[in-house]
């Protein structure tokens, strides 16, 4: 730490008890050093920032002098200080002169000069043990347990006696305030110091491990006076990061192994087949999820690389603004929610419920790339996994359709609207072909059979019937189309598929 | 070479330059070699090559304060008084004087008194400059001692020291001419002409008078590059003393030391502040606190307008001056020999910064030619 030789000179011990002969110039010359040596002459290797005392006895027209200002010039010292014998005994004018000269600080005390040293050593260690004092108190408020970072910024706002705040990957203040959290420069993993216009913005990356964007920031403003000490400040705001740090691996690791549980349960509930277990339902009344009464699906998919585990509450904070209770659980590539009702809701309620979801669905597409699904409201808990698997095939169709601002609700209307459109396309066409190509020239007109299966609903009774042929036969032409075309028909995104694809096959023989 | 009556500027010019401030005033000296002069006297200065070896040669000069010298002139018997104890003591005779210092009245004395006695004059002296003690002599730096020796003062009293170190004669010598008239004549034992070269600074006489020469050539007011070509030195500073301070130096014997002070000189042009360490002679210069000069290289402080050097003892606060750095003769650059008149040797803990001697011989720039 330094300080001015000025700055010094109005020390309590300095004020009044050392004089400046000469070189006052040079009082701006900035101490890092106060060492004392036995005489002007004595062998002392000079370094920058140094001031020079003299403690031993000086003839106050020794050239020494005047050679140990040229020395201390040279090295860029700070000031020479020495102890005056008697009265009257000012420097030579040649010192004086060569001192001004230089603008090389020259000193005199009647005092003892050891006394200034120490004062002066002191004096500069200040900062030194006031950042440290700083650093130990902010250890000891946020080391011991985990806070969340307003808890931290709280705590740092209260140290610093000055504003600090919480800032995002983006900038934006989470906690805290700050005038101008703008000038954090979000990008460069470094803690950053930023001149104001009155004072100087400090700011502390929080990253976790692995990522080369901060995941968080600290910052704070110290203005005015304030500003000159601000020096002693990062030290601390880098234990406080790292308590913000350690919060969010905490956190991290909690909802982690709370989605494991979830995307779990969720997968248990679309498996279902006729009533759940006892089992299932205490699991999902322990996750809080209502199955009873009416489920309306909702489908946000992303693209891979999003972490959906940590921007999970981004999406229930943007369903909730817009008045919507839903579960959210993180699934595949993005999330699989749904609201629920407790009657069977009117298609006022529906249209009401769809206009939310898009308006959310809006504010969610601003920050990420998302696209969403909405399936029709189905009763009970094996309705869920119906209204979920069809908001997963409309986001699907959604993720395609920019025109739909990659929003699609399936209602009855809508899904035959969706599915005309989606056959007009240039493109579906001979992809539907592509996909359906094993099948050509196979004997049992396995397309037909397939479309009449799957328009039956996977009944072979009923494809048997329509078709007018023995119902093992339909079963064993399903079995050929299965294992020709690779893909299991009890999967509702091969069976969809497959499904359009015999419709738009079918429809363009007509 | 004869010393005649148009020489007497030149030499005494030359002198008092290699006194390096010190070594007396000239007036008096010059004034003395003028009368013998005016009287018809012969003024000859010999080489050493010219006696026969055994001839015996006795360093002759004035010791003391120069500066009561010049208030009590010698009644002129003194180097007589002086001469004819040492002659009686070793049973040698004296066939030639050398001066015991070239710097100063010492330069110029030595041939008056020679005069007087109806000696030649060698070409050499022991100083090849100005030096305060008799320690520091060049008989004493090279081990030859100084026994015995004799002083005769202006008030008739002669004393004969015999036995001793340089600086036992030294420190008998200053106690009797404290207790005496200030100053006196000393006479050292006879050097045997042949051993003069390894004991003496050669051609200093000759020196002198041809430095005086070329410096008055110069003129007043000279040019620095015209005044450092014609001396074969350097012109350190010009520009006005800025300060003069004078204190008590650190006691010598159980007596107070030599006066010592500082003279600061602030340059016209780069406003560099020159300040010189001085005690009998300049000894150190510093330029802005760094040593750039020192004993036992020639310090002169030149009085700006007529050229002529000021001595320690009379420069003064205001005087526009040129500092010159002359060259030390040889003899007291060889390494054994510098201590004996390095900064040290005057108390000063400052290494010797001399100019460079490499080739000066060669190029004829140095200022005294060495021993043969």
């Amino acid at each position: 730490m330094s300080a001015s030789v000025r700055r010094l000179l109005a020390l309590a011990e300095w004020a009044g008890a050392v004089r400046v002969a000469a070189g006052g110039r040079g009082l701006d010359r900035e101490v890092r050093r106060v060492s004392p040596i036995t005489d002007p002459g004595a062998e002392h290797p000079l370094t920058a920032g140094e001031l020079l005392t003299v403690v031993g006895p000086v003839d106050p027209g020794d050239w020494r002098l005047d050679a140990l200002l040229r020395r201390a010039a040279d090295a860029g010292g700070a000031a020479v200080l020495y102890r005056e014998r008697g009265g009257e005994d000012v420097p030579l004018l040649a010192t004086r002169m060569l001192a001004d000269r230089l603008g090389m600080p020259l000193l005199v005390t009647g005092a003892g000069p050891l006394d200034l040293v120490v004062a002066a050593r002191l004096a500069l260690a200040v900062p030194e043990l006031d950042g440290a004092e700083l650093v130990m108190a902010a250890h000891r408020a946020l080391g011991t347990r985990l806070h969340p970072p307003q808890e931290v910024a709280a705590t740092l706002r209260a140290l610093f006696h000055a504003p600090v705040a919480v800032l995002d990957e983006r900038g934006e203040p989470l906690a805290g305030e700050l005038a101008e959290p703008s000038q954090v420069r979000v990008d460069g993993p470094v803690p950053q110091r930023v001149e104001l216009a009155d004072g100087v913005l400090l700011a502390h990356p929080v990253l976790l491990p692995g990522a080369t964007r901060p995941a968080l920031w600290l910052a704070t403003e110290v203005r005015g006076a304030e500003a000159a000490a601000a020096g002693i400040l990062p030290p601390a705001l880098a234990v406080a990061a790292g308590a913000v740090q350690r919060w969010l691996l905490a956190h991290r690791l909690e909802t982690e192994r709370d989605a494991r549980t979830r995307t779990a349960l969720l997968g248990d509930l679309l498996r279902l087949d006729g009533e759940p277990s006892a089992d299932l339902r205490r699991r999902a009344a322990d996750a809080g999820w209502p199955l009873g009464g009416w489920h309306v699906g909702i489908r946000v998919g992303t693209p891979s690389t999003l972490d959906n585990v940590a921007r999970g509450p981004e999406v229930t904070r943007a369903l909730r603004a817009e008045g919507i209770e839903a579960v959210v659980v993180e699934h595949g590539a993005g999330w699989t929610a749904w609201t629920t009702f407790d009657h069977e809701p009117t298609a006022t309620r529906v249209r009401t419920l769809a206009a939310g979801l898009r308006a959310a669905h809006r504010e969610l597409q601003r920050t990420m790339g998302a696209h969403m699904g909405v399936g029709r409201p189905h009763p009970l808990p094996d309705g869920l996994a119906g209204t979920i698997a069809e908001a997963t095939d409309a986001a699907r169709l959604a993720a395609t359709r920019p025109e739909t601002g990659r929003f699609l609700h399936v209602d009855q209307l809508g899904m035959a609207q969706l599915l005309l459109e989606w056959t007009r396309t240039d493109t579906f066409e001979p992809a539907a072909r592509a996909l359906l190509s094993p099948l050509h020239g196979i004997p049992g007109d396995l397309i037909h059979t397939l479309a009449a299966y799957l328009d039956a609903e996977s009944s072979l009774a009923e494809t048997a019937a329509v078709l007018g042929v023995h119902r093992n036969t339909v079963a064993a032409r399903i079995d050929r189309v299965e294992h020709l075309l690779g893909v299991s028909l009890t999967h509702r995104d091969d069976r969809l598929a497959l499904h359009l694809a015999c419709r738009t096959v079918i429809l363009a023989e007509e | 070479m004869r010393i005649a009556m148009p020489e007497v500027a030149a030499l005494e010019r030359g002198v008092s330059l290699l006194g390096s401030g010190g070594g007396g005033d000239t007036i008096t000296a010059a004034a003395l070699l003028r009368r013998q002069l005016a009287a018809g006297r012969e003024i000859t200065v010999t080489s050493c090559g010219e006696l026969p070896p055994s001839a015996g040669v006795a360093p002759v000069g004035v010791v003391g304060a120069t500066a009561v010298f010049t208030e009590k002139l010698p009644g002129g018997g003194e180097f007589r008084a002086a001469v004819a104890a040492m002659e009686r003591w070793t049973g040698t005779p004296v066939a030639a004087a050398v001066s015991i210092e070239i710097g100063g009245l010492n330069g110029i004395i030595p041939l008056v008194a020679a005069a007087d006695l109806g000696l030649a004059t060698v070409d050499a002296d022991l100083s090849g400059r100005g030096v305060p003690r008799l320690d520091q002599l060049s008989v004493a730096a090279v081990g030859r001692g100084l026994t015995p020796a004799v002083l005769a003062e202006p008030g008739g009293q002669v004393v004969l020291i015999d036995g001793g170190s340089a600086a036992e004669v030294e420190r008998a010598a200053r106690v009797f001419l404290a207790g005496t008239g200030g100053w006196a004549a000393l006479v050292l034992a006879p050097v045997p002409a042949g051993e003069l070269p390894g004991c003496a600074v050669l051609g200093t006489l000759g020196g002198a008078l041809s430095l005086g020469r070329r410096a008055l050539a110069a003129g007043e007011n000279p040019d620095p590059a015209a005044l450092a070509a014609a001396t074969g030195g350097r012109v350190l500073a010009l520009g006005r003393v800025a300060e003069v301070s004078r204190r008590l130096g650190p006691a010598r014997y159980g007596r107070a030391g030599f006066g010592r002070g500082s003279v600061t000189v602030e340059d016209h042009a780069t406003k560099e502040l020159l300040r010189l360490e001085m005690e009998n002679e300049y000894l150190l210069a510093l330029r802005d606190g760094t040593p750039v000069a020192s004993t036992p290289d020639i310090l002169a402080v030149l009085d700006r307008r007529t050229g002529a050097p000021i001595l320690c003892d009379v420069v003064r606060h205001g005087v526009e001056v040129a500092v010159l750095q002359l060259p030390a003769a040889p003899f007291w650059t060889d390494p054994a020999r510098l201590p004996v008149l390095a900064p040290r040797a005057f108390g000063i803990d400052a290494d010797p910064v001399l100019l460079p001697a490499a080739g000066g011989r060669a190029t004829g720039r140095r200022l005294l030619p060495g021993p043969a």
